[in-house]
């Protein structure tokens, strides 16, 4: 019986993979096969494209190898209570998720580079913003919150300190401690923010396209773009999907052989035995250091390019100084002027529904990966994480168009498909640590398989379900490329209306649109934080509120 | 174990919540009309408004995205029971070759177009309004005369020109500059010799040039004066031989059920009415005399031998990838 | 034995990931009957345990609880539909409920309102002695308290059996006594059965009504813990029974449950049974430590020896003694007597004459020790 339930919920799992996935994928094959084996080997042998393949890979190498360790050590540092400013940090370490990649990019530009924000104020730019190190380092501003928040939830899923208190009893120093015992724990969690770091990295194109440009820099995405440009001949449309599938290619033959050797192996399944919380120890002067240093990071990598941002989207033109003389609201009005209003209606409906539904998929494929028959589907589901919104979507409305083109609906299959891999990793990294005695304690407590996904597994996973919840989230909120591709009249989404004000090249409006979609999130953002914080807290600690209710039982 | 099998039902309920957001708007009794554009989302919804004020009983879908977006619907469209789209109104005369060579434009000329320049008109589309690449230098900068002069050391390493792979726009002012006396490719070798740096967009090329990160930038017209206008410092000047020329045409497709209004809203946007409007909300536009933003007097105006370029822009950028390819 | 014992597995097999757990289990428990699993880790007890709470599935045999077949090699009633309340090896205490939660929640699952289900709990972790840890969380629970806890959540489904997994390996020596007359009392009280899982041959034998012998997955031997002590059916059950000498001897039947055994030394009369020879032949001899008496006064005992090793164990003190016949372990009250080299005479008053199929006896040098079960915990 449970066995033919089982059954069952594989079946669907697969069938929504096929669907989200495989069909996808196939009609993008089927369509770069439009053009025989000839638009490969046209694509391949155009000129810049080793140049820009190797650029792509170089990204994708280079950018997790430095922002999941700086993301990873960002949450260990503000693990600790003793930290000064603590909870602002926290806020502030996520603030490049609340911005949207193509406003990253941009505000990196008014904050650095000649004549930006620095220039006019202290004399001082940066030259190599635009070029390969300004898109290593904006990239990896912008990829280290998603490494911090995966350890974070990592750490509040099953802290252990006890031991950690183990090592140190056993003679290892604090580094060791972090080395031999810590960062091992955290090994899946880890993994799983490189993956999807690789991953998103690999399919980027904002960042590259605004910094990589001037100097010279393309990859295979801006060359994706640069191609669907020339598409109304169909030659180039089949370059730029055969161009994204190359990308999936990518992820595949990386992330297949990393999945499925190196995957099991890092799943440690572990008694929950382990507990106590952090305790404050006396505050010392490396921990100041640390976060003093943080601090700094935040600044320079967040607070001046968020500054600049929000200057030019209140001066009244691009070029004149950003003094009260020049201030004006106009760039506001002009943002939410038209279908904005509506349009954000539709995207939150859709960041909302996809944000719950990936949550959802995400952890039942986290599950089932648990199993022989599901293994594969973890590493399936990231392929379309790996292709650019841009073709996804048109994946999406080859499959689908002939029955769903013009409704929301296409739009949150496409949300759907394209975040799954984020969602799912996200839990994946948490469910690894939760023991299964847990589950069968409380099967054999009379709870039926609903009530333990209640009582045990949701409270056990709540950090990580939260964290899948808000990225999914605000990712599908700031989405441009897909919904800009697949809306239709009455279903405006947000893109759209950014995309508006970027056609039109007016800079103080976009600007504009960003703050706003900005306090937006933060605005949807914070509640989920604030009940993320809550969760974590009170699995470490332990609130003496229960002891009222007993005596008022008794 | 079972526990898992649980999650799998909460798959149909999201299904269901996902289905209840999809709304459908249209299902109504007037005729409806699909457009798909890259035009301006002011100006395309004044004519939008007014043509459906003065036909009340169509109601007109815009599906507006840039080009490579809207390049992208229609490719996946095609691939999905076909084109969704009544009539196209594309950002340059490029694009709406493609359609053309791939049989979506059925042969249509506008009602009343006698004031649009022949140049503008084909038998399957017609060049509605107009966006001229210019240059723009940063205040304090001497504006260059001729295109040529940006080339020279006054302005080494200051200068921003589009990347013709990602802009038309651009690539019309490459098609023309690569065949114009005097110039041709050589020019952009020596623009890429004097430091010149290439971005993508037109639109970042004037954001750079009005921040004075560039000194001097190829950009279009009527982006540059209205941030002129706000008060961007910037100087705008008009190169000889000209100001290049790009078209927006419209046309109506081969889609199976067109709308019979399809048409007649082209033609609404092609004529003097439509003209009217579109020049009111900000556009320059193909009819002479509609009036319009203003621009100076004696301004001269280079027109790119599209024809031609139909034929060769695939040589022409490779040409250019060779130069300024990386 | 009633009609319809409380537990009855039938053939019973468990295959995980192709290999073979248990297999062939044969097993009745009784209303009121505790039933001890003894082996060694990784014998099986657990797998044996988690079938009949429902946890995994048997491949092979079936599994009645209470007269119904709650599973076979097709179907299996999921755990919470059946009547079994289960302690596990690890504690399994979620982290994020207090202890009352956790008590009350098998009460909460059986319908009962949050504060009844609370109330019962209090009433149930008081009886256990640890109503003061009602609003902890695990991490802040010392081991013996999270075991209770844990225990107090089985007895809170109010189940007709109840499966303990290893409950007191991790509880303090003077806990354990305590514990276990807790679980026993619970039995009577309810008229509810348990199945015990332990590597403790001491703890096996005074608790259990049966004793259950598992080895390798398979059951080796089911009897009372007379029976399983006194007449172990292999060497590999006498091991798991508690301590004991196997010496080579040549051996064969005197009279009824009279052995006459010779250990090179001349034949002695003893009481005894086993797989005895009609015709003398040598044999394998199991000798406990209390059927075997040193003579430290006459000198006069049958057999002579010289001591080997001395452990002083409190009440009394084991000396491994080298004979002709191989070593023989000798437990006497007091301290030591004798210091390691002197001789000793010895004498037998009983033996039991291990079968001739044991695999582990083959092969051998004819003598071998069989080492007490020492009380290390599994981790």
């Amino acid at each position: 019986m449970a066995g033919s339930r089982d059954r069952l919920v594989v079946a669907a799992a697969l069938l929504a993979v096929v669907a989200l996935v495989g069909v996808p994928l196939y009609r993008l094959a089927q369509t770069a096969s439009e053009g025989g084996t000839g638009s490969i080997s046209r694509v391949l042998h155009a000129p810049g494209f080793a140049g820009a393949a190797w650029h792509s890979l170089m990204l994708a190498l280079v950018v997790p190898v430095i922002a999941v360790p700086l993301g990873a050590a960002t949450a260990l540092l503000l693990r600790r209570p003793d930290v000064p400013a603590r909870r602002l940090l926290q806020v502030l370490v996520l603030a490049p998720l609340v911005v949207p990649q193509f406003v990253l990019g941009y505000s990196w530009t008014q904050a650095y580079s000649q004549a930006g924000f620095t220039d006019q104020l202290l004399g001082v730019h940066w030259a190599g913003l635009t070029g390969p190190v300004g898109v290593v380092v904006v990239l990896v501003v912008d990829a280290a919150p998603l490494s911090y928040l995966l350890t974070t939830a990592g750490l509040a899923t099953r802290a252990q300190p006890d031991l950690e208190r183990a090592a140190r009893a056993s003679g290892a120093d604090g580094w060791t401690t972090l080395r031999t015992v810590t960062l091992p724990l955290l090994r899946p969690v880890l993994a799983a923010a490189t993956v999807l770091t690789f991953v998103a990295t690999l399919e980027t194109f904002a960042v590259p396209q605004v910094l990589g440009a001037p100097g010279g820099f393309s990859t295979l995405t801006t060359r994706i773009y640069a191609d669907l440009s020339l598409a109304s001949d169909p030659a180039s449309f089949v370059d730029a999907v055969t161009l994204a599938l190359g990308l999936v290619v990518v992820a595949a033959v990386i992330l297949a052989p990393a999945d499925l050797v190196l995957g099991p192996r890092l799943r440690t399944t572990r008694s929950a035995q382990a507990g106590g919380a952090v305790r404050a120890s006396r505050r010392d002067r490396r921990t100041i250091g640390a976060a003093a240093l943080l601090a700094g990071y935040l600044l320079l990598a967040v607070g001046v390019p968020t500054l600049a941002l929000v200057l030019a989207s209140i001066t009244r033109a691009v070029g004149v100084p950003a003094t009260p003389g020049n201030w004006t609201l106009d760039n506001f009005r002009t943002a939410l002027d038209g279908p904005t209003v509506d349009s954000i209606g539709h995207s939150l409906q859709l960041a909302v529904a996809a944000a719950c539904a990936l949550t959802l998929l995400g952890a039942v494929l986290a599950a089932l990966e648990r199993r022989r028959a599901g293994r594969a589907l973890g590493s399936l589901v990231i392929l379309t994480f790996a292709i650019p919104g841009s073709t996804l979507a048109v994946g999406l409305l080859i499959a689908y168009g002939r029955w769903l083109s013009g409704g929301l609906f296409l739009i949150l299959l496409a949300y759907l498909a394209k975040l799954w891999a984020l969602a799912h990793r996200t839990v994946s990294g948490a469910v690894d640590r939760v023991p299964p005695a847990e589950a069968q304690a409380a099967r054999c407590s009379g709870a039926g398989p609903a009530a333990v996904l209640r009582t045990v597994w949701l409270p056990a996973l709540a950090p990580a379900l939260v964290v899948a919840w808000l990225l999914t989230f605000v990712t599908a909120l700031h989405e441009v490329t897909m919904s800009s591709l697949l809306y239709s009249t009455g279903n405006e989404t947000l893109a759209v209306a950014v995309l508006n004000s970027q056609q039109l090249g007016e800079v103080g409006t976009t600007a504009a649109l960003s703050v706003v979609l900005t306090l937006l999130l933060v605005v949807g953002a914070l509640p989920a934080w604030v009940l993320l914080r809550l969760l974590s807290r009170r699995r470490v600690g332990a609130p003496r509120l229960i002891a009222a209710r007993v005596a008022h039982a008794r | 174990m079972t526990v898992r099998a649980r999650l799998g039902v909460g798959i149909c309920a999201v299904a269901l919540v996902a289905a209840s957001c999809s709304s459908n708007p249209s299902g109504s009794s007037t005729s409806e009309l699909t457009l798909y554009t890259c035009a301006s989302a002011n100006v395309e919804q004044a004519v939008i408004k007014a043509y459906e004020g003065v036909h009340q009983d169509t109601k007109v879908n815009v599906f507006r995205a840039p080009t490579g977006q809207l390049n992208a619907r229609v490719a996946g469209d095609l691939r999905s029971g076909g084109l969704r789209a009544d009539v196209i109104w594309a950002c340059d005369p490029l694009t709406m070759h493609g359609y053309d060579t791939q049989g979506l434009l059925a042969d249509w000329t506008p009602a009343d177009a006698s004031g649009i320049p022949a140049a503008y008109r084909g038998p399957r589309f017609t060049g509605v309004d107009v966006l001229y690449m210019v240059a723009a230098v940063h205040n304090g900068t001497a504006p260059p005369a001729a295109w040529a002069d940006l080339t020279k050391p006054a302005y080494r390493g200051a200068v921003a020109l589009p990347d013709p792979t990602f802009a038309a726009s651009a690539l019309g002012t490459l098609g023309y500059l690569a065949a114009a006396p005097g110039y041709g490719l050589d020019f952009y070798k020596q623009l890429r010799s004097n430091g010149a740096k290439q971005v993508n967009s037109p639109d970042e090329v004037l954001t750079g040039v009005e921040q004075g990160r560039y000194r001097a930038g190829i950009t279009l017209a009527n982006t540059a004066y209205a941030g002129q206008k706000k008060g961007s410092p910037i100087t705008i000047v008009w190169p000889q031989p000209g100001g290049v020329a790009i078209y927006a045409p419209i046309g109506i497709t081969t889609r199976k059920n067109r709308a019979s209004s399809a048409g007649e809203f082209a033609s609404f946007v092609a004529g003097p009415a439509g003209q009217k409007i579109m020049a009111g909300a900000g556009t320059y536009v193909a009819m002479p005399g509609m009036g319009g933003p203003p621009l100076p007097a004696g301004r001269p105006v280079a027109e790119p031998d599209w024809p031609k370029l139909f034929g060769n822009y695939k040589s022409v950028l490779a040409g250019y990838a060779a130069v300024f390819g990386n | 034995m009633p009609a319809d014992p409380v537990l009855r597995c039938q053939d019973l097999g468990v295959t995980y990931a192709g290999v073979r757990a248990l297999s062939g289990v044969d097993l009745g428990v009784a209303a009121n009957e505790v039933v001890a699993l003894l082996g060694p880790s990784g014998s099986g007890k657990s797998t044996l345990l988690h079938a009949v709470a429902g946890i995994v599935a048997p491949s092979a045999g079936e599994i009645w609880l209470a007269g119904h077949r709650v599973a076979d090699r097709r179907s299996s009633v999921p755990p919470e539909r059946r009547a079994v309340g289960m302690v596990f090896q690890n504690f399994a205490l979620w982290p994020h409920l207090c202890v009352l939660d956790t008590v009350a929640y098998p009460m909460r699952r059986a319908g009962r309102s949050r504060s009844a289900a609370r109330a019962a709990a209090i009433e149930l972790l008081d009886r256990l002695g640890i109503g003061y840890v009602a609003d902890r969380r695990p991490a802040e629970l010392s081991g013996g308290e999270q075991q209770r806890v844990g225990l107090a959540r089985a007895l809170a489904r109010n189940a007709r059996l109840y499966l303990l997994d290893e409950p007191t390996a991790h509880l303090d020596t003077h806990l354990r006594e305590a514990f276990q007359a807790e679980v026993l009392a619970r039995c009577v009280d309810t008229g509810a059965a348990a199945v015990y899982a332990t590597h403790d041959a001491a703890e096996a034998l005074r608790l259990a009504d049966r004793v259950a012998l598992i080895d390798g997955g398979r059951l080796v031997q089911f009897a009372s813990p007379q029976t399983v002590y006194a007449e172990p059916v292999s060497e590999t059950a006498a091991a798991l029974t508690g301590p004991g000498s196997v010496l080579s001897a040549t051996v064969r039947a005197a009279g009824p449950d009279r052995l006459g055994v010779d250990l090179g030394t001349g034949e002695l009369t003893v009481l005894g049974g086993g797989a005895v020879p009609g015709a003398p032949r040598p044999a394998r001899l199991l000798l406990r430590p209390d059927w075997v008496r040193p003579d430290w006064l006459g000198d006069d005992g049958p057999v002579p020896g010289r001591v080997a090793a001395v452990g002083f164990r409190g009440t009394h003190t084991d000396y491994h003694v080298d004979s002709p016949a191989g070593r023989v372990l000798i437990q006497h009250a007091g301290p030591p007597m004798r210091a390691v080299g002197d001789p000793v005479r010895w004498d037998i008053h009983r033996a039991w004459v291990l079968g001739p199929g044991d695999a582990s006896a083959e092969g051998d040098d004819g003598a071998g020790l069989v080492q007490p079960v020492v009380d290390d915990v599994e981790v």
